[in-house]
């Protein structure tokens, strides 16, 4: 493996290109080639896909844009470029397992299979959800006190001390030190000091992701994020952030957050997309695990049917060809104290866990309103295990989806969203349970999830 | 269908198809058979992005041929403005133009995907765009629309730790006795239209069709005040 100079130095050194035509010449011109070239098509009515042709030609096409192309660098407005054989080493060297956390809370990920009968991991929390001062130790504590989470994660702090946070400004290292005391803190509280953590999500430049490469804040065991840029770019910003952790040792969450309907187009060109993201992010995000998180161009959520189905290709594309850690983001469009947030949660809980991934979430609200509590976080676990405990079929898994789609798609034509409340109005603060109503919501929807055919959960 | 019809058509089938290379070389060819520049741009490049817009907005067309469209268009305007400006000239028409707007995802912010797709439908609609990319310092974007007489600015920033920086704007603006020359628009996942009326910026629209919409609304807006 080469060392990561190599990523720096090209990234200085590598062909000239403008941004412009990086994105219509290189990404979409060749994207829309590749689509072309393999005739690759989706059926909206195939969330959770039974066509391993299919995976395998989605994967290649990835692999053949990342060895095409390359990546690009934004800080330099450079290529970097790959040697042919270089991205293939990388795909074999990606880790099988990876332990985070520490102590008897540790967790252990690992490659999951299309169908594994192991259960995923649950991941708690709203990775990149601006979260108030006042309401952030509630809500996450609200996670970490379910059994069934084995790690967990968070928001970003927006006021500190009743101050605006801003990004790049001294209050930035403020945030994201508070944000993470206040995880230890809950961690503390509900009796696992040890479990491992996604942290740091104030640190929206390197000035906080620096600032929290500290054993009393983000330790080694933990993980922060290095997110590829839309699409395929990286910039001085995020190879920052893996230098920050060569030495330290923070654990490298490679974040694609591919546009569906962005650049890539449509479906399979945007999983094309992502698994070239994947290829590449795998070597300039130095990347312990990949994150996968499609976003809609219109709607955002995880949870639309196209988010879905990239979702489940781009695991099983992985499982079949380069099996990896693939953690996967649930982001509904629904808030608090809507029956559509469960539904939307099980919906993608079930996708993730049958195509292959671990669970991560739940950023309800589209992740853009402090409006998501722990029980969603219960269901989507509770959901992901039943899954596997009932060894759920792929076909099965579809047919289960689409009756879900059929619950909550509505959603999306709604002028405003469903927001729902915000977690103190989901949320008794006092004793940090659901509201009655809330609770009854939950307990309606999985006595409906059992009828529908999740007979385990 | 008569000739120029025929030539029409097939502008607005570059435009549609956003052939940047084809684009500037069919506007060339109606020029030289005869067609007037402005039955080239109102009835041929205007009438393919409309088409374009159209289809993006339902869901038949994703970013990529917003994109292309935009760049077939710029090409197209490179070879069809001297010609417009030559023949606004010999008619005595005065040249309106639709409006400058200065674009940029604010300092400290690098997400640039919504920021895109406004630039290209502004584009497409008939306005000079001047992109100035993401991460853009308050003053750059102040100095840049003050360069460039822009009639608006448009600001960008996705994250709420970005935001504040839209408010710094206007106050800079103010402070520096500009505020009445530019209108402001403003976008971003979390900007609503309430923040928008707390930080008096000028309006936000939900999405680049709706931007489009309020871009004019803000011009005739201007034209009115002055």
């Amino acid at each position: 493996m080469f060392s990561y100079h190599d990523i720096m130095d090209r990234a200085r050194s590598g062909p000239y290109l403008t941004e412009e035509d990086w994105d219509l010449t290189k990404v979409v011109k060749t994207t829309r080639k590749l689509v072309r070239k393999n005739k690759l098509a989706w059926n909206p009515e195939e969330i959770v896909t039974d066509d391993p042709g299919l995976a395998d030609a989605i994967f290649e096409a990835g692999l053949e844009l990342a060895q095409t192309i390359g990546a690009y660098s934004r800080t330099t407005e450079r290529i970097i470029e790959f040697e042919p054989g270089e991205l293939e080493e990388g795909l074999k060297r990606m880790p099988q397992t990876l332990t985070v956390g520490q102590g008897k809370d540790a967790r252990t990920l690992f490659a999951r299979k299309i169908m594994d009968e192991r259960p995923p991991l649950v991941w708690a929390g709203t990775p990149g959800t601006p979260i108030p001062e006042e309401l952030f130790l509630p809500s996450v504590t609200s996670w970490m006190q379910e059994p069934i989470v084995d790690l967990v994660t968070c928001g970003s702090l927006t006021h500190v001390d009743g101050r605006e946070v801003r990004t790049a400004d001294p209050i930035e290292i403020m945030a994201t030190r508070r944000e993470l005391q206040y995880m230890h803190a809950g961690l503390k509280r509900v009796g696992r000091p040890g479990m491992g953590m996604l942290a740091a999500q104030s640190a929206v430049s390197e000035l906080g992701d620096l600032a929290a490469a500290h054993p009393d804040y983000l330790r080694p065991c933990d993980a922060h994020l290095i997110p590829m840029l839309n699409e395929l770019k990286v910039d001085h910003r995020n190879l920052a952030r893996v230098v920050n952790s060569l030495e330290y040792g923070m654990l490298n969450a490679s974040l694609v957050c591919v546009i569906v309907g962005g650049l890539g187009g449509d479906a399979p060109g945007s999983a094309v997309v992502n698994v070239a993201s994947f290829i590449l992010g795998n070597l300039t995000s130095r990347a312990d695990y990949q994150l996968l998180h499609p976003i809609h161009m219109r709607h955002v959520a995880t949870t639309t049917r196209a988010t879905l189905w990239v979702e489940n290709i781009v695991q099983q594309a992985f499982a079949r060809n380069a099996p990896c850690i693939i953690v996967t983001d649930v982001y509904p469009k629904s808030g608090a104290l809507t029956r559509e947030l469960l539904y939307e949660t099980a919906a993608n809980a079930i996708v993730i866990t049958a195509s292959g991934g671990h669970l991560e979430g739940v950023g309800s609200a589209d992740g853009n309103l402090p409006n998501c509590t722990g029980l969603e976080a219960r269901l989507m676990g509770e959901v992901g295990h039943a899954v596997t405990r009932q060894g759920m079929g792929l076909a099965e898994a579809n047919a289960l989806v689409l009756k879900l789609l059929a619950k909550y798609e509505h959603v999306f034509d709604m002028p405003k969203g469903n927001p729902g409340a915000r977690f103190d109005q989901a949320y008794n603060m006092q004793t940090l349970t659901p509201v009655p109503e809330w609770q009854t919501l939950y307990d309606d929807v999985k006595a409906e999830l059992r009828e529908l055919g999740l007979s385990s959960l | 269908m008569s000739n120029e019809q025929e030539q029409l058509r097939i502008i607005q089938e570059v435009i549609i198809d956003g052939d940047d290379d084809e684009s500037p070389l069919v506007v060339q060819e109606a020029l030289e058979v005869g067609i007037k520049a402005m039955t080239i741009l109102n009835d041929g490049l205007m009438v393919g992005a409309d088409e374009v817009g159209q289809r993006f907005e339902s869901g038949e067309y994703f970013l990529p041929e917003l994109m292309l469209t935009g760049r077939a268009l710029k090409a197209a305007m490179n070879v069809l403005t001297p010609a417009l400006k030559i023949e606004q000239a010999n008619e005595g028409t005065e040249s309106k133009d639709t409006g400058v707007v200065v674009m940029a995802t604010v300092q400290t912010d690098i997400h640039d995907i919504g920021k895109n797709m406004v630039s290209s439908m502004l584009t497409a609609s008939g306005f000079k765009v001047i992109d100035l990319g993401v991460d853009v310092p308050i003053k750059t974007i102040i100095a840049k629309a003050k360069e460039k007489n822009a009639n608006i600015i448009g600001c960008s920033a996705l994250l709420t730790t970005s935001m504040p920086f839209i408010r710094d704007l206007l106050d800079l603006l103010g402070v520096m006795g500009e505020r009445e020359r530019f209108k402001v628009m403003v976008g971003g996942a979390s900007v609503t239209p309430e923040w928008t009326a707390q930080i008096g910026a000028d309006g936000t629209a939900p999405n680049p069709i709706e931007a489009v919409n309020l871009a004019k609304q803000l011009i005739s807006q201007q034209r009115e005040e002055a």
